[in-house]
C-alpha cells in the first residue's frame, strides 16, 4: 500500500513537470492558460497526498477555478495591431 | 557581441540560482527537529483553547486572526487598485448568454452550489474549508451568470453597488468582532469564551464561526468585484 | 531530498519564463509557477506522515501534520491570485496605449 503511494506520488510529480513545461513552452497565450489549470489541479492531488486539505481545497478553487476566469478575461480584451 | 554578452548573463543567473537554491536546501533541517514548540503546543491544546476541531481553522482565525486580518486587506488594496485602473471604462451591456441548454442546466446547478459555498463557510471549524475558500466559491456563482446569462443579468441581480455592500459588510463584522474581543476579553481579535458551546456542534468554537461568515462574504464579493471589472470593455473605437 | 530536484526544476522554469520570454501575460504565469513550486515546498517539507490536522468527534488521536505552515500556504494562495489579477489589469492598461504586450516591441516605441 505504501508503494503504491510512492507510484502515484511520482507519477504526478513527472506529470506536474510536464504540464509546468506545456505552460511556458507555448508560444499561444489560450494553451498556456489551459495547462496552468491542468497544473493547479495536478498540484491539488498532490497537496491531498501530503494530507493537507485546507490547502487543497484553496488551491483547485483558486487555482483551477477563479485564476483561469481571470486569465480568460484579461487575454479577451488584449488587442493586437496586427489584425487591424 | 552584445547578444552573446545577454545570454552568458542570463546562462550564469539561472545557474547561480539554482546552485544557491540546492545549497540553500540542503542547509535546511529535518522537519521533526523543528516541531517541538508552537505547533506541538498548537496540536496538543488547540482543540481545548479554541474548541473548533479544525486545527487549521483554529491557527487562522484565532492565534494568527490578525494575520488574516492583514490577508483581507491586501484583498481589498487589490480591488481598490483594479477598479480604480479600469475605472474609465463601461460594461458592454451582453444579454445573449449561452445557448438555453445551458441555462437551464446552470438554472439547476447554481443553487447547489450556492448552497455548497455556504456549507463550505459554515462548516469552517469542523470539516476542510472555511472563509477563504467558501468566498471564492461565491464569487464562482458570479462568473457564472457573467459567462451563462450575460453580463446584464448579473449587473441586475447582483449589482456593484450589492457587491460593494456585502464587502463592506464582512470587513466591519470582522473588526466589530474585534473590538467585542478588546471590550469582553482584553485583546484585539481574542476568542470570545462565553458563545463557545458543545464541541462539535454548528455554533461552537466562540467567535471563529463569525468570522468566518465575514471573511468568506468579504473575499467572494471582492473576487466577484475584480471579475467584474476585467470583462468591461471601452468603446473607445467601436462609435 | 528527492522532492526537492522537483522544486528546483519548477522554479527554474517560472524564472526561465520570468526572464526569457517577453510575451508579459507568458511572465505573469511564470511568476505564478515559481509561487506554486514554494507553497509545494513548504507543504511536502512539514509532512511528517501524519494524517489531516483534524480532530474527529471523539477519537483520540494526535499525530497529525503540523497546520501551521499549512495556515501560511493558504493565506498566500490567496494573496498570489488577487496580485495576479492587479498584473494582469496594469497589462490590460497598457494594452489599450500600445496595441501589443509583448516587452521588447513596448520598448522599441520609445525609441
Amino acid at each position: 500500500m505504501m508503494t503504491a503511494t510512492v507510484v502515484l506520488e511520482n507519477l504526478l510529480l513527472i506529470f506536474l513537470v510536464l504540464c509546468a513545461v506545456m505552460s511556458v513552452r507555448f508560444e499561444e497565450e489560450l494553451i498556456s492558460i489551459i495547462f496552468l489549470s491542468t497544473f493547479s489541479i495536478v498540484l491539488t492531488a498532490l497537496y491531498l497526498l501530503h494530507r493537507a486539505a485546507d490547502v487543497a481545497l484553496a488551491e483547485a478553487v483558486i487555482g483551477a477555478g477563479l485564476s483561469t476566469a481571470i486569465f480568460m478575461s484579461a487575454i479577451s480584451q488584449i488587442r493586437h495591431g496586427d489584425s487591424d | 557581441m552584445h547578444k552573446y554578452l545577454k545570454k552568458t548573463l542570463v546562462i550564469s543567473v539561472f545557474i547561480l540560482t539554482a546552485i544557491a537554491l540546492y545549497e540553500n536546501f540542503l542547509l535546511v533541517p529535518e522537519y521533526t527537529g523543528l516541531r517541538t514548540g508552537v505547533s506541538d503546543y498548537i496540536i496538543s491544546s488547540g482543540l481545548s483553547d479554541t474548541g473548533s476541531l479544525n486545527l487549521i481553522t483554529a491557527v487562522l482565525y484565532d492565534y494568527r486572526a490578525f494575520d488574516s486580518l492583514g490577508e483581507s486587506t491586501v484583498i481589498f488594496g487589490a480591488v481598490s487598485g483594479i477598479v480604480l485602473i479600469l475605472s474609465r471604462k463601461m460594461l458592454p451591456v451582453s444579454s445573449r448568454g449561452l445557448s438555453f441548454i445551458v441555462k437551464r442546466t446552470f438554472g439547476l446547478v447554481t443553487p447547489f452550489i450556492a448552497l455548497f459555498s455556504l456549507y463550505v463557510i459554515t462548516h469552517g471549524h469542523l470539516s476542510p474549508g472555511g472563509g477563504f475558500q467558501g468566498g471564492v466559491i461565491l464569487a464562482v456563482i458570479s462568473i457564472i451568470f457573467s459567462i451563462v446569462y450575460g453580463s446584464a443579468f448579473d449587473y441586475r441581480r447582483y449589482s456593484p453597488q450589492v457587491k460593494t455592500a456585502m464587502e463592506t459588510m464582512g470587513a466591519f463584522t470582522f473588526l466589530g468582532l474585534g473590538v467585542v474581543g478588546i471590550l469582553m476579553e482584553g485583546f484585539f481579535l481574542k476568542n470570545l469564551g462565553f458563545l463557545t458551546a458543545r464541541t462539535g456542534t454548528l455554533i461552537s468554537a466562540g467567535s471563529i464561526p463569525y468570522v468566518n461568515f465575514g471573511v468568506g462574504i468579504k473575499v467572494g464579493a471582492g473576487l466577484a468585484i475584480i471579475f467584474y471589472s476585467m470583462i468591461q470593455k471601452t468603446f473607445k473605437e467601436d462609435f | 531530498m528527492r522532492n526537492n530536484f522537483i522544486f528546483i526544476i519548477l522554479f527554474m522554469l517560472g524564472l526561465y519564463a520570468l526572464i526569457m520570454k517577453t510575451n508579459l501575460i507568458k511572465n505573469v504565469i511564470g511568476l505564478n509557477i515559481m509561487e506554486a513550486s514554494i507553497f509545494f515546498w513548504v507543504i511536502a517539507f512539514s509532512d511528517v506522515g501524519g494524517e489531516v490536522a483534524i480532530h474527529k468527534m471523539g477519537e483520540e488521536f494526535s499525530k497529525f501534520n503540523d497546520p501551521v505552515p499549512q495556515a501560511l500556504t493558504l493565506t498566500g494562495i490567496v494573496i498570489g491570485a488577487s496580485t495576479a489579477a492587479l498584473l494582469l489589469t496594469l497589462i490590460i492598461e497598457l494594452n489599450q496605449f500600445t496595441d501589443t504586450i509583448d516587452r521588447d516591441e513596448i520598448e522599441g516605441l520609445n525609441n
